[in-house]
């Protein structure tokens, strides 16, 4: 009997609060993880979808595996790199070549396979690390944007072996930019924040730039923090090389065409307000100095936008592929085409 | 040195009428032996001298021989000039005429006026050939065939993908026709038996890379037909194997680019596209019915106004278009959201083959940051790399065979006939570079120029 009732809510896993198993809390648990980034906290979540899954065929399985996947994209509002590891997944779910010898063991094989190779990117990141340290000289500085666990794993093991400085963006709205300052001086490396608008007044005295990312799509391109695209051109009209880092599990199959074809564009984005109020609060008039939401540091009126404003705002940027010089990644360091080529390589086929 | 003149001086007349009158030239040489010495022997001249006497001879000759033709010359120089051939051609041809003299063939000079003037004045295109009407078929050419390649050379069957698709339905009937002579494999045979009817559709209209690779693919079916098959059942299979073809490589591709483009196209979207693409008609006509609500703007161009057809077929779907011709692109560009454009090939480097006037559109848009999106089938790609579009071309027939223009005024005063100093140059094709393309839809997925020759080798294939 209890069996049959786990069947039971087990089939109807696409609605969201299921008795034994919620995808999406599954996530949000391996996501406390600080290793974890999306993709594989996502992968993981998956592995365990088919843990606890009941589905008798291949046919089921994907059908279930497309629904848990489809439930964590919707509770999110920027589900690109979710959707990276996702993908990967269930390509692999259904080009594993069938040898097992019932559905059970496969299965098992399946979620056996997701948590090694979980394991197993834990690890890219120092991959990484050691590759793009050929790539930083004695003496560098760098320039860097917002907060990427590759980055600072990059940064620190350089700094063992070198002496590099390193000025960092501070990335509004969420100001990741100061707690990559915070870890950074922590471990001994001369940092310092700079304001998002100055990065083009920074930029000559800077050797390189050095990024995280979001996901690499298949352009090519870049998808990260807001901000990046600035800098990636900014950087290519001062002729300084822009790197970004991106484990293998972030490539994704997306192409977008510009940045308002990305599935994180809504229409509420730039849009304007109504006259009516319907979108933001009044417009700035007559000096009205909005209440003041995040501490003022100086006693100089410093205005702040509202949470309305920031709402009007994209989180995320796309920076096309001609901007990027090197992407680094656990396959090897690889252009921009090289990415496609093997982003296609892995899909297409 | 007046000795040395006059012995230069006899010592011409000697060398020239010695074919004539030897015996003349004995007594002239004798007697001017008898003034001064060495006239014949030139070892007794210096060097100087010697090098002189030569340049002399040298240049006479010249004169003497372009003296004789000369007059022939002249009559073909004017007779150029009536029949239109640019003055600086003639010149030039006329100072060639006088070297070509002495060869001996002024007559066939002429000959080749007369024939065909129109490939004389283009001097730059001249490798692209006319298309000239089939002659007549030479060897066994299977009536499908010759219809085809009327069709063809007619201009109506447009398209890469309708050419392909008409000349495999094509060679369907020549198969189905065909009868193993005895003592021969069908495998063996029948490709022989296909070069002549191949060979007659060139002729017509030079082959398309499409049909080019439907070809391949059909050669190497039929030299791998196994021999132990019943005749009837090697032709069933060989009918099958392009019915298979067509459907998995044209029709089912054409639906998967309609749905991957069709995700592109969103609401309130502007869509631009150039003249008329099988696949990309296919695409608008998908999302329309999908429910998306936007608008298209098809830009046109001469001579063979394709556009018109596009324009009609969405019209009566209900989508708003807006019609325009080539020059005026640059007054909407900056209302686009999307450049949507056909492909007639696809080439290794990343660039794309396709109706003149394409590169001008993709350019434009590059140019005010629209996004350029080509949607082409894998089986489009050539394996070649093309740079530049002149190297390989072809040109549309003169006369507006092609246009429904409203007949308001009759249809010769409409075409442009060569006159005195005008020559009517319409390539076909042109090339558009992988810097303006954004990206290329197939049916494998959206990737971008760059990656297009890395996609046979993702597939497991060893050709395209």
């Amino acid at each position: 009997m209890p069996g049959l009732a786990t069947t039971e809510a087990n089939t109807s896993a696409s609605a969201f609060p299921v008795v034994s198993f919620d995808i999406c809390e599954t996530y949000a648990s391996f996501l406390k993880n600080e290793e974890l980034s999306p993709p594989l906290a996502a992968i993981l979540a998956l592995s365990k979808l088919i843990e606890t899954s009941d589905a008798g065929t291949m046919l089921e399985l994907v059908k279930a595996l497309n629904d848990g996947a489809g439930a964590l994209k919707a509770s999110t509002s920027n589900p690109i790199s979710l959707n990276a590891g996702c993908e990967l997944f269930i390509a692999f779910v259904t080009l594993l070549p069938h040898d097992s010898a019932s559905f059970s063991d496969l299965k098992l094989e399946l979620v056996r396979q997701g948590q090694k190779y979980a394991a197993e990117a834990l690890t890219y990141r120092d991959k990484i690390a050691s590759l793009a340290l050929g790539f930083i000289k004695d003496d560098s500085v760098i320039l860097t944007h917002s907060y990427s666990r590759v980055v600072m794993k990059t940064l620190l093991r350089a700094h063992e072996r070198k002496r590099i400085s390193v000025y960092v963006t501070e990335a509004r709205p969420r100001g990741l930019g100061l707690r990559t300052y915070e870890e950074l001086t922590a471990a001994g490396i001369p940092c310092t924040v700079v304001l998002d608008s100055a990065v083009s007044y920074v930029m000559d005295k800077v050797d390189f730039v050095l990024v995280g990312s979001e996901a690499v799509v298949e352009s090519g391109g870049l998808i990260n923090a807001v901000g990046s695209n600035q800098i990636a051109i900014i950087a290519q009209a001062a002729n300084i090389p822009f790197y970004a880092l991106a484990e293998s599990y972030k490539f994704h199959r997306l192409f977008p065409l510009s940045q308002y074809d990305l599935p994180t564009h809504t229409s509420n984005i730039l849009s304007f307000p109504l006259s009516s109020g319907g979108n933001v609060t009044s417009p700035p008039t007559a000096g009205g100095i909005k209440p003041l939401h995040e501490k003022s540091t100086n006693a100089g009126c410093i205005r702040q936008m509202t949470p309305e404003q920031i709402a009007c705002n994209p989180g995320v940027d796309y920076t096309r592929p001609d901007l990027i010089t090197l992407v680094f990644s656990d396959v090897g360091s690889l252009t921009p085409e090289g990415v496609s080529q093997y982003v296609v390589g892995m899909f297409a086929g | 040195m007046s000795a040395t003149a006059t012995i230069t001086m006899s010592a011409l007349p000697s060398k020239s009428t010695i074919k004539l009158a030897p015996a003349q030239s004995h007594a002239e040489a004798s007697s001017s032996q008898a003034q001064n010495q060495p006239p014949k022997s030139q070892k007794q001249m210096t060097k100087a001298e010697r090098r002189e006497q030569q340049e002399r001879q040298r240049a006479a000759k010249a004169a003497t021989k372009a003296a004789g033709p000369q007059p022939s010359g002249s009559n073909q120089n004017s007779a150029q000039v009536k029949k239109g051939a640019p003055p600086a051609a003639s010149t030039s041809a006329s100072v060639k005429k006088g070297g070509k003299g002495p060869d001996g063939k002024p007559t066939k000079d002429t000959k080749e006026t007369t024939s065909d003037d129109s490939a004389r004045g283009l001097r730059i295109f001249s490798h692209f050939g006319l298309p000239k009407p089939p002659g007549p078929s030479k060897g066994d050419i299977h009536p499908a065939i010759i219809r085809l390649g009327l069709q063809f050379s007619e201009f109506k069957i447009v398209g890469a993908n309708a050419r392909c698709i008409a000349t495999l339905t094509a060679f369907k009937t020549v198969i189905q026709d065909y009868v193993t002579p005895p003592n021969n494999t069908l495998s063996r045979h029948l490709l022989t038996h296909l070069s002549p009817q191949i060979t007659h559709l060139v002729s017509a209209r030079p082959m398309s890379v499409t049909m080019g690779n439907a070809i391949r693919e059909l050669k190497l079916e039929i030299s791998g037909s196994d021999i132990d098959l019943p005749e009837q059942d090697a032709k069933n299979l060989l009918c099958q194997k392009i019915d298979d073809y067509i459907s998995e490589r044209i029709t089912i591709a054409d639906q998967v680019i309609q749905e991957t483009a069709g995700t592109k196209i969103k609401d309130g979207d502007v869509i631009l596209t150039y003249a008329r693409s099988s696949v990309v008609e296919q695409v608008l006509v998908g999302a329309w019915d999908d429910g998306k609500q936007f608008s298209v703007v098809v830009v046109d161009s001469r001579p063979m106004l394709e556009g018109k057809k596009l324009l009609s077929v969405l019209c009566a779907m209900g989508i708003p278009c807006t019609y325009l011709l080539l020059p005026s692109i640059g007054s909407v560009i900056t209302e686009v959201s999307t450049v949507l454009v056909g492909a007639h090939s696809l080439h290794s480097n990343g660039a794309v083959f396709s109706r003149a006037g394409t590169a001008l559109v993709a350019m434009m848009a590059k140019q005010h940051s629209v996004p350029v999106v080509v949607c082409c089938e894998t089986y489009k790609f050539a394996e070649t790399i093309q740079l530049d579009s002149f190297t390989k071309n072809e040109l549309a027939p003169a006369g507006d065979i092609f246009s429904s223009f409203p007949l308001t005024r009759s249809k010769d005063t409409l075409t442009l006939n060569k006159q005195l100093n005008l020559e009517i140059l319409n390539p076909l094709y042109d090339l558009t570079p992988p810097s303006s393309i954004t990206a290329v839809v197939t049916e494998v997925g959206v990737i971008p120029p760059s990656s297009i020759s890395s996609i046979p080798l993702a597939l497991g294939r060893t050709t395209l």
